[in-house]
């Protein structure tokens, strides 16, 4: 739970940087909203490719270390 | 474990709270230290920079349990169709 509340802060934090660019307002334009949107989406899709190529890549890498270790 | 959601939450608001002041000082203070204090422009933008970060934040929020239900539901059909195959 930790880690996904800290994932939830990153990208609040990196989606703010990245979409709002002018502070002439209280309120968030339209646009501003929509790349908010698209912004969320990306970057869980982004985590959940990054998560599986992970998980495929790391078990060899372990066994690869273990074998090093062994030898 | 009420007392550790609540611990947690805590630390979560201060790192928020922290990413904001980053984010809001890069956004609205220049780097230039010829005066210490601020100009209203400097202020207003602080002002609105906060309003809009928690709306960002709540925005997030919405938008990430939206998309995890939206796995889940993907998740239960692909287990229900591998069910049944």
């Amino acid at each position: 739970l930790r880690d996904f509340l800290l994932v939830y802060n990153r990208m609040t934090e990196l989606c703010f940087r990245h979409c709002v660019c002018t502070l002439n307002y209280r309120l968030l334009t339209g646009r501003e909203e929509s790349c908010l949107d698209s912004c969320a989406a990306r970057l869980v899709r982004a985590n959940h490719r990054l998560m599986s190529a992970y998980v495929g890549l790391m078990p060899a890498l372990l066994q690869r270390r273990a074998a090093e270790h062994g030898a | 474990a009420q007392q550790l959601a609540a611990e947690l939450e805590v630390e979560m608001m201060a790192d928020m709270y922290n990413r904001m002041t980053q984010a809001c000082h890069r956004k609205c203070v220049p780097p230039l230290y010829k005066e210490s204090e601020l100009s209203k422009g400097e202020c207003v933008c602080l002002d609105r920079c906060v309003a809009k970060y928690l709306e960002v934040h709540e925005r997030m929020g919405k938008k990430l349990t939206e998309l995890s239900l939206q796995d889940e539901e993907l998740l239960k059909r692909m287990q229900q169709g591998t069910g049944t195959a």
